[in-house]
């Protein structure tokens, strides 16, 4: 496992924007052709419920612009002020150039700022958080300003009960800076290349360019439709990556860091589905009181925002208090890959969700 | 194991405790009561949702993590009850 620990960097705060538009799968009884009673277990059992997705046209960029925006200005930094940007995405603008350098355009950033993509999901909001830390710590970088968002509703096919009625939209910002307070912070992050393809859009890169053929639908023998162009999930093996995967990494988080399971004050997850995240947190004893849950049954599985999105949604006032909370963030998804942070944060400038089409 | 929490705490599987299992996990159970011989595949309630409740049981009461292929290769409750039991001795 990677690990890492920095002290003197911290987050400053952060900013989460969803899409206006809802979704919910009580109005999605075509999908499940007709059976009412399978939605209603769903529910009970995977906690599906509300998300929120992008109308065609809207991209992570415009959703993470208006988050940036907000962040800024709330934290009273100026544009000349961020030396580097990091945007983790895997629904970017174009294959060229990066998400990065595109709002980077549009922010109108000095040309003096690093920006760079990351190419991870559900992982990729802690990945972000530790390259930031990296650039801070090893200098030359104050500020760094990190986006994190997806669009992965347009990426599944609306036939496809596997994955459609899972995924929301939802693009953040975090800004990550130089501080003389003493944080600290540690950061565990791993990889299980084996299983690239659990969690996987087959064409449109150059291993398998979009053709007349890959944009096909194909029923599979569940029922489910979806082409080679749409994201395919095979649930039961992220699933039982999941909590194979997960407990674990917490763990040895929390001995790297010498700190116990009690010293923790919120375990952030990325926010797969409620049975996931109950599941981890029983595996490792936590008080369910410490998990974040709500942001998944309201906007949906939002990929690599969904973490930013959680202590936006359910933390906003103890984040902004005075009083440090220990707080252990951790995503896992697409890749297959996996990341652990153990952060303190306090006094954030702001930490809220924003909602698309609300005047900045 | 990986996924165990503490695996000297895992013990052998009773085959009613099996059963109890799928009784929680299935939304529909058949007329007749489930056994030793009951073909799983063939229940009408057998779909992904309770595979993946099954699955988490196990693994959460005996430190066995069953896979898709586990599933597919087996075919009644005292298979599977004899497959688990196989692993949680050689644990």
């Amino acid at each position: 496992m990677a690990n890492s620990s920095f002290s003197g960097v911290r987050i400053g705060g952060v900013v989460t924007c969803v899409p206006t538009l809802e979704k919910c799968i009580d109005d999605e009884v075509d999908l499940f052709g007709g059976n009412e009673k399978q939605i209603a277990r769903l529910k009970k059992t995977i906690g599906l419920n509300r998300r929120r997705v992008v109308e065609a046209g809207t991209t992570a960029v415009d959703l993470c612009h208006r988050a940036a925006t907000r962040l800024l200005a709330a934290s009273g930094v100026e544009l000349g002020q961020v030396s580097a940007m990091i945007f983790v995405t895997q629904t970017p603008d174009y294959l060229q150039p990066c998400n990065a350098a595109v709002l980077h355009g549009r922010l109108k950033l000095p040309t003096s700022c690093a920006a760079l993509d990351v190419n991870l999901g559900c992982s990729g909001y802690v990945y972000g958080l530790w390259l930031a830390h990296m650039m801070v710590q090893a200098g030359g970088c104050d500020r760094v300003l990190l986006l994190a968002g997806d669009t992965m509703s347009r990426l599944v096919h609306p036939k496809d009960r596997s994955v459609a009625p899972v995924f929301g939209d939802g693009g953040s910002a975090t800004l990550i800076e130089r501080s003389d307070g003493g944080q600290q912070a540690w950061f565990s992050l791993g990889t299980d290349g084996s299983g690239y393809d659990k969690l996987i859009v087959p064409a449109g890169g150059q291993r398998s360019p979009k053709t007349e053929s890959t944009c096909l639908d194909v029923e599979d023998e569940d029922g489910n439709v979806r082409s080679s162009e749409h994201l395919f999930m095979d649930g039961a093996e992220v699933f039982n990556f999941s909590i194979t995967v997960e407990p674990k990494a917490v763990r040895e988080l929390l001995a790297y860091a010498d700190l116990s399971l009690d010293s923790v004050d919120h375990f952030v997850f990325h926010q797969a589905n409620r049975y996931i995240l109950t599941n981890i947190a029983k595996r490792l004893k936590i008080d369910l009181t410490k998990v974040p849950m709500q942001t998944v049954e309201r906007y949906g599985n939002q990929s690599s925002a969904s973490i930013p999105s959680a202590m936006c949604g359910e933390l906003q006032a103890v984040l902004c208090g005075a009083e440090a909370q220990r707080v252990l963030l951790s995503g896992f998804g697409v890749g297959l890959s996996w990341a652990s942070a153990i952060v303190s944060l306090s006094d954030l400038s702001v930490c809220e969700v924003i909602e698309a089409d609300s005047a900045q | 194991m990986l996924s165990a929490i503490c695996s000297n705490d895992f013990v052998d599987m009773k085959i009613d405790q099996l059963i109890g299992i799928f009784t929680e996990s299935l939304e529909e159970l058949p007329e007749t009561p489930l056994d030793g011989a009951t073909r799983y595949k063939d229940l009408k309630a057998w779909d992904s949702l309770a595979v993946l409740t099954v699955v988490d049981e196990i693994d959460m009461e005996y430190g066995v993590l069953l896979r898709k292929a586990d599933f597919q290769k087996l075919a009644t409750l005292q298979d599977l009850y004899e497959f688990v039991n196989a692993r949680v001795e050689n644990a």
